[in-house]
């Protein structure tokens, strides 16, 4: 880790440690998002930590970006900070401008008009544009024009239906196939990262409360079947970990795909182990533990899921003429 | 561990046609809508009343008291038929499916007529009342306990985790009727049927992850139970408990809660051509096949009467974790958006699938729990 992305990272944690309660990620369910959260990050410049000096930012790079976006699992923030940062580093990275104004992010193949509907759109209700990559050409629309529905994904964030008469476009650029590829890298890295945060988060929560709960006269981590649970907790977080460290320098493709599809396992394991543990009490609304296991539920369905890399990977696979040569030598 | 085979007549067979024909007639007519886990989580009493009309709430329960008289096979078949339709029969589930064999087994003459009639009519729904706030798996060591005063009980404690306790009249309550002793902790329980309208019984809602109301914390202050409302022995009621289980942990609601979704992948697949999907969800089909067979051999011991806590502790732990399977498996199969809201059904059934799953191996004795039961048994046999 760079000494600046660990003080970056520092400061971040403590503003999701201070702004960022069980309370402010309930208010989500009620369409209340972390306004002040996003007051802070702005007034420190924590949403401009991978936009370059150019524009006023600090010239981080994706690597720094993961290591927020695992935090932003990590804590369940009730705010658009990872599409908002995403969005604008893609914006540079095609050429284009950042915004300061709240940004989202939507990929969609399919489209290549903007106009008509779009489903699925994270924070549409709380951005000023939309950043919409498509087949073959990046987009960035003017919300304030647009019908904005309201929809969540499973873990009630924001995940609004937009349409339009006719669709302001404010910037808009060709891409290449290579571009929109490494666009795809970006986007698919970012979930994993607050995936692994998530995943992470699950996997202590666990740990602290087999030692709190009793039953039969000793805490519940005294128990086989429960160390057995703990230690594939701490198997699946560890890999989690690992894999995010290890896709974010060289965002490889085939690295990216086989974090995707490790991490869906990993989403699978890591909610079934945890609640088990929990028993009773992890499924209620009360219990912070859904915040991340429904989560996890959400975003490994959202965007490009291991169902899309498996199938990419099975297109490479096709190419090669020797496994472990490619395995190894990238 | 042998277990019978169970071959269907030919009026068992009509009998299924007949509950099918009913259930499609009133899903096209929009009376209710194919939910997955909707055996616990769909409770509608209005839907309860129609299939008492039909004669389908203790219809194994002897004539002399209301009930049918058929056999528990075929109420098996009527169960799995609501299951496998998603519909929404939770209301009057636990009354058919425990409180009424119970009370047949246990209970007063008294108690038989005046709750069987009533729970054939679809007009006394039962809560279960075990789970403390510290007793869970460790559930001999409940604390609420009955004081005997003139002419009955004064309860005082909490019961906690209990599903559609606001839906219900009543609910069969395990309590301490006599001091705890840490040595011998089963001992000086009893089984207390405590009208959940009663003074002092105060219900409080603890929303599921999802935000429903699903169950519920449910008090008591100085309620007081005549003596006429103790099911069996007082101090048994932990034997009488165990062979409650039995009945509980073995039926088709173990194996099929996520079946609505299966159907749907099925459906999915096909519209897409997908042989390698459906190759793929075909393993679930034969693992559906399996279960099927334990979970009716077992229906099958019962009703010859003899002894099943362990093939059903066996059934409960496999079973749900396959209806924990499908929704992983079928999400890997086609693509999804699950959404509670989704327009599409298969998205709509993921969701609840998803996000319903993680009890499917708790609530009714965690799979640890289970584990040990079988093992225990086996090694013992
Ligand atoms: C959806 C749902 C509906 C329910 N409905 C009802 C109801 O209507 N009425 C009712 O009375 N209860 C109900 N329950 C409660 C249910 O019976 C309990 O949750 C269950 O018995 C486990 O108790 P617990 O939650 O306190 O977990 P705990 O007993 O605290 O268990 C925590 C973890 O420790 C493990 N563990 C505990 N002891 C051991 C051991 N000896 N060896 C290995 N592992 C162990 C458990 O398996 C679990 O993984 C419901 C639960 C759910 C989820």
């Amino acid at each position: 880790m760079s000494e600046m992305l660990e003080i970056v990272s520092d400061v971040f944690e403590k503003m999701c440690k201070d702004f960022v309660t069980k309370e402010t990620v309930d208010l989500l369910e009620e369409g209340q998002w972390a306004s002040a959260l996003w007051q802070q990050l702005e007034d420190n410049e924590l949403l401009k930590v991978a936009v370059t000096e150019q524009h006023g930012g600090a010239n981080g790079d994706i690597a720094d970006l993961l290591a927020l976006y695992q935090l932003v699992g990590y804590y369940s923030v009730p705010a658009p900070v990872l599409e908002h940062t995403l969005a604008n580093f893609i914006l540079e990275a095609v050429g284009l401008t950042p915004y300061s104004t709240v940004t989202t992010i939507l990929f969609d193949e399919q489209y290549d008009k903007a106009d008509g509907t779009m489903h699925h759109v994270p924070w549409a209700r709380v951005a000023q544009q939309l950043v919409l990559v498509a087949k073959k050409q990046l987009m960035v629309i003017d919300l304030s024009q647009a019908t904005i529905t309201q929809a969540t994904n499973l873990a009630a964030e924001p995940r609004d239906t937009v349409s339009f008469q006719q669709a302001g476009i404010i910037a808009q650029v060709a891409l290449s196939k290579q571009q929109l590829q490494q666009l795809i890298s970006y986007s698919t890295a970012a979930k994993l990262a607050a995936m692994s945060g998530a995943l992470d988060k699950a996997f202590q929560l666990t740990v602290r409360y087999s030692k709190e709960r009793e039953q039969f006269g000793r805490p519940i981590h005294r128990f086989q079947l429960i160390q057995q649970h703990i230690a594939i907790l701490a198997g699946e977080a560890a890999i989690a970990t690992a894999a995010i460290e290890n896709i974010a320098h060289g965002m490889e493709r085939s690295e990216i795909a086989f974090a995707s599809i490790r991490l869906d396992e990993a989403s699978k394991i890591v909610a079934t182990s945890a609640h088990q543990v929990h028993a009773a009490i992890g499924v209620t609304y009360e219990h912070s533990l859904q915040h991340y296991t429904r989560r996890l539920w959400a975003w490994r369905d959202e965007g490009f899921t291991a169902h899309y890399w498996q199938n990419q990977l099975a297109q490479e696979l096709l190419q090669i003429e020797d496994l472990w040569a490619w395995m190894t030598t990238k | 561990m042998k277990l019978p085979v169970v071959q269907f007549t030919r009026e068992q067979q009509a009998f299924r046609l007949k509950v099918r024909a009913f259930l499609q007639q009133h899903l096209k007519a929009g009376t209710f809508q194919t939910k997955c886990d909707s055996w616990l989580s769909g409770s509608d009493s209005a839907f309860s009343k129609l299939i008492a009309a039909q004669g389908w709430i203790g219809m194994t329960w002897p004539k002399h008291y209301g009930g049918a008289e058929r056999s528990t096979i075929e109420r098996y078949i009527l169960t799995e038929e609501f299951l496998a339709a998603g519909a929404p029969v939770a209301a009057h589930w636990f009354a058919d499916r425990q409180t009424g064999p119970l009370l047949l087994r246990f209970g007063t003459e008294e108690q038989r007529q005046f709750f069987l009639a009533k729970i054939i009519q679809g007009e006394c729904f039962f809560a279960i009342g075990l789970s403390e706030p510290n007793s869970g798996s460790d559930l001999a060591s409940v604390r609420t306990k009955a004081e005997k005063v003139e002419g009955g009980w004064l309860v005082n404690g909490a019961k906690t985790w209990t599903s559609n306790a606001h839906d219900a009249h009543y609910m069969v309550t395990l309590v301490r009727t006599a001091p705890y002793d840490e040595q011998h902790k089963h001992k000086g329980l009893s089984q207390l049927i405590i009208d959940l309208h009663a003074p002092g019984v105060t219900i409080t809602p603890i929303p599921y992850l999802t935000g429903e109301r699903h169950f519920n914390d449910v008090f008591f202050d100085n309620v007081f139970v005549p003596d006429s409302m103790v099911v069996g022995t007082l101090g048994n009621g932990w034997a009488q408990g165990l062979a409650e289980l039995a009945f509980e942990r073995s039926g088709p609601e173990r194996i099929l809660s996520t079946f609505p979704l299966l159907n749907e992948l099925i459906v999915e697949l096909k519209k897409a051509h997908d042989i390698a999907g459906l190759a793929t969800a075909s393993k679930l089909l034969a693992e559906m096949w399996s279960l099927r067979n334990l979970s009716l051999g077992v229906a099958q011991v019962l009703e010859e009467g003899g002894e099943v806590a362990i093939p059903a502790a066996l059934v409960k732990s496999i079973g749900t974790k396959f209806e924990q399977k499908i929704p992983e498996i079928a999400r890997l199969l086609v693509r999804a958006y699950p959404s509670l809201q989704a327009e599409r059904a298969f998205d709509r059934y993921m969701a609840q699938s998803i996000l319903h799953a993680p009890g499917f191996t708790i609530r009714g004795g965690t799979s640890e729990v289970l584990y040990g039961i079988v093992a225990k048994g086996v090694v013992a046999q």
